[in-house]
């Protein structure tokens, strides 16, 4: 396998999960890119998380009672799957700020981690059932208002977002894709799609997660007439009609393609600025249509496309808050197995910016450069360089073994390049790098041969470590 | 027409009625917050039980030992959250010494410590490890008849038999499904003839061990019927050699005879507790929403993960509800 083929199955793993081991990348390579795409479509193929140990141990989880542990567990159980089902957890990420739903209104912990489930479950099929879904989402439900949407009452909230920002966009190449007309009467769609229960508190018994319900008495079954189609539609058949519309595809192409190739402009800009690759675009809108809205289809035409491949989409992403700390977890190799402190680590997802099931508002969260400010990007380097230095961690372990293990000596370029390497083929300019050898090379010659030389030889390729999770570089994906 | 009185609920094959709850939601005086075990005090009459409160890491404050009397009468509280001498964090199981002492397990320090019956910290053992006296994730406690502490030890897959100051005495088993050796063990009950009772936690099954540790029966198998289990917890053993199994994962507790013969099952039937009555009349906010909830409530009587379990002298079944936190009573009939 060679570094090229290296690299790009390291940007593959970045993209479609929360990158990958030096382990993991040999066994990936050793199986080819296409089948490594195949595998990270497919994780119903690989073992899930083990949920008697998380039961077990994290024992206030099972009835999450506060927005920091439903966030503890997020963070938990996306580091967890980092390995075996990387692109599963990537996309719940995905739809998560997408449909961003927030405990700041739902106040229910373990029903908005039950959405996070669902976007598991269905987030790499049909793009019409996850519709569904979501609308039967209890999370969801509550968030914008359909508990109150009646039949002869309805409440909007639902049926515009549905519209404006779930699946189509306000508009597409300078035209708006709906009318008021449509949102009022997708309203009435969904009217009798409710919850069967009202924010009960946790005392005496407990949270008990929320469900959905249809009360049919509370259906407007009147006609109704949505984006230019006529008849007395429930909610599911509007959700055939918005799937197919080219707005849909358009807007569903732009999400997958600004959150695993390249960053787009924010979405309200979506009427009025065009894709970045229209070309891109375009083929991801053809295989949404031909293979009748499946996510994991156009997936695996993005994965193996040469605009995702390509040279000048690698790194040039900035990686999302979850995406740092996750990914930071999984090089580790920290919290494979259930233990105190990840309440305190995943709250560093806060801290950063991005606070996971409690997103700013139902637009969810700007993306790109504007994660980053300068508050934001010492505590990411802080962060980083701070988990890089700890040799007890199984990963760093592993990864300084191995440098060690490569010669009796070690130049400092040897180190340095070897340290790119092992923490996921990194990529530095040449100003960056310079005096991180430089820094490598005032150490003197490194040795491994006897325990005094490899106890130096340790603590410089972690001092070489931490220099390069502090780089502006190892926050970009 | 003559009123007739409600009986209370009866176990599944009629052995057990229910007989009372106590319990509350609270991080601090009358509450539990995911209870984790029970302990009868020493002195039976008079000392009440013992509720120890896992809790989660936003509310460390709500990690501690609650006291109340059977009747559900609020006695006090101790203990602290911290990794300091006489503190604890991921609390597992307690048991009281013959002698009256209080042990308290923490599988995040790997230690055990050692508290009296009012909660005056006394002292502390054990450290991480596979070797003699130490410890990887202490669970399940209880005391033999020579009144030595035996220590469930989970992660290495095996007991221990220490000293009341942690000096190591004797151990067995080993990671595996064979006779004797265990998979993440977790409860532990000592019977009147100093056999030990272990439920070997991911092998869904229950040993039984005379006091040197050789085995001597194994019962249950993976499922949800009869005699089987998903992830047991904790264990009990009545006067009447009758064994008590919390069936984690199927929310239910299992009673077998000494030999493992199955006997009965119990599902759960708590109402409000006294603490929750109390919390109602002060909140009738929160009463308004239950009630709005009506449907919902049946449910919410069964077990949700019970995990520890005892029996007093009189017959009576106490069993931690940890996810619903509370403890739900049966009387053995």
């Amino acid at each position: 396998m060679t570094t090229a083929n290296k690299a790009l199955m390291a940007h593959l793993l970045r993209r479609a999960g929360f990158g990958a081991t030096f382990q993991e990348l040999e066994t990936y390579c050793a199986q080819g890119y296409e089948a490594t795409v195949e595998e990270l479509l497919h994780p119903e193929g690989h073992p899930d998380i083990e949920e008697d140990l998380l039961e077990r141990y994290y024992t206030d989880w099972k009835e999450s009672r506060n927005i920091e542990g439903a966030l503890t567990e997020t963070v938990y159980r996306m580091n967890a799957n980092a390995t075996n089902r990387p692109l599963q957890e990537k996309m719940a990420l995905f739809w998560h700020g997408v449909f961003a739903t927030g405990l700041a209104k739902v106040l229910h912990e373990k029903t908005m981690l039950n959405q996070i489930e669902m976007f598991r479950n269905y987030g790499l099929g049909s793009f019409r059932e996850l519709l569904v879904q979501l609308s039967r989402d209890p999370a969801m439900i509550f968030w914008l208002d359909n508990n109150f949407n009646h039949k002869g009452a309805p409440n909007e909230n639902w049926g515009r977002e549905l519209l404006e920002l779930f699946a189509m966009g306000v508009g597409m190449d300078g035209q708006p894709n709906y009318t008021e007309d449509d949102v009022k009467e997708v309203a009435r769609a969904f009217t009798g799609w409710t919850i069967d229960d009202d924010n009960v508190a946790s005392i005496p018994f407990g949270k008990i997660p929320w469900r959905f319900r249809y009360l049919p008495e509370d259906h407007d079954d009147g006609e109704k007439t949505v984006l230019g189609h006529t008849g007395r539609f429930n909610g599911e058949d509007v959700i055939d009609i918005i799937c197919q519309q080219p707005a849909t595809a358009r807007f569903i192409s732009r999400h997958l393609y600004n959150f695993f190739v390249a960053d787009e402009p924010q979405v309200p800009a979506w009427q009025n600025t065009p894709p970045r690759d229209l070309a891109a675009i375009q083929m991801l809108e053809k295989v949404y249509f031909d293979s009748n809205y499946d996510i994991r289809a156009m997936l695996r035409a993005l994965f193996n496309s040469d605009f995702f491949q390509s040279e000048q989409v690698r790194f040039a992403r900035v990686k999302s808050p979850a995406e740092v700390v996750v990914g930071t977890l999984h090089l580790l190799g920290d919290f494979k197995f259930p233990k105190r402190g990840i309440f305190e680590t995943a709250l560093e997802c806060r801290y950063l910016g991005q606070d996971l099931l409690n997103p700013p508002s139902v637009e969810g969260w700007h993306t790109g450069k504007e994660w980053i400010d300068s508050g934001s990007m010492v505590g990411r380097v802080n962060f980083v360089s701070d988990q890089v230095t700890n040799i007890a961690q199984p990963g760093i372990r592993a990864m300084v073994d191995n440098l060690m293990s490569r010669g009796k000596s070690l130049s400092p370029e040897q180190v340095v390049e070897g340290c790119l390497e092992l923490m996921g083929q990194l990529r530095l300019n040449q100003d960056t790098k310079r005096p991180i050898v430089e820094q490598v090379r005032a150490a003197g010659t490194l040795r491994t041969g006897t325990a005094k030389d490899r106890a130096h030889a340790q603590e410089v390729i972690l001092r070489a470590m931490r220099m390069i999770g502090s780089t502006r570089e190892y926050q970009f994906a | 027409m003559t009123t007739q009185t409600q009986e209370k609920p009866l176990s599944v094959k009629g052995l057990f009625q229910f007989h009372d709850v106590i319990g509350l939601l609270s991080a601090g005086d009358a509450g539990f917050s995911n209870p984790v075990s029970i302990a009868l005090g020493p002195d039976p009459d008079s000392s009440g039980m013992y509720v120890l409160s896992r809790a989660n890491p936003n509310q460390p404050e709500a990690v501690r030992v609650t006291r109340c009397t059977k009747e559900g009468e609020y006695v006090g509280q101790f203990g602290q959250w911290g990794e300091a001498e006489g503190q604890f964090t991921w609390v597992t199981d307690m048991a009281f010494s013959h002698s009256g002492e209080l042990f308290i397990a923490d599988e995040h320090s790997h230690r055990i410590s050692v508290f009296t019956p009012e909660g005056q910290y006394l002292r502390c053992f054990g450290k991480a490890g596979k070797g003699e006296g130490e410890l990887d994730r202490p669970s399940g406690l209880a005391f033999d008849q020579k009144d030595n502490l035996l220590v469930v030890d989970t992660l290495n897959h095996r007991v221990q038999r220490l000293t009341k100051d942690g000096q190591f005495l004797s151990s067995w088993g080993s990671q595996g499904s064979g006779p004797g050796q265990f998979n993440m063990p977790w409860g532990i009950a000592v019977d009147g003839q100093d056999n030990v009772y272990i439920t070997d936690w991911r092998n869904d099954r229950v040993q039984k061990f005379d006091r040197n540790g050789k085995a001597l029966l194994a019962f249950g198998r993976s499922g949800a019927g009869e005699g089987e289990f998903n992830r047991p917890t904790g264990i009990a053993v009545d006067a009447d050699g009758d064994v008590y199994v919390c069936d984690w994962r199927n929310d239910r507790v299992q009673v077998f005879g000494a030999r493992g013969d199955y006997k009965d099952t119990l599902t759960g039937h708590a109402g409000m507790s006294q603490w929750a009555l109390g919390y109602l009349a002060a909140n009738p906010e929160v009463e308004l929403k239950l009630n709005k909830a009506v449907q919902n409530i049946e449910p919410k009587k069964r077990f949700y993960r019970p995990v520890s379990v005892k029996v007093d002298g009189e017959g009576k079944v106490y069993v931690v509800d940890c996810y619903r936190h509370r403890v739900q009573i049966y009387q053995k009939r």
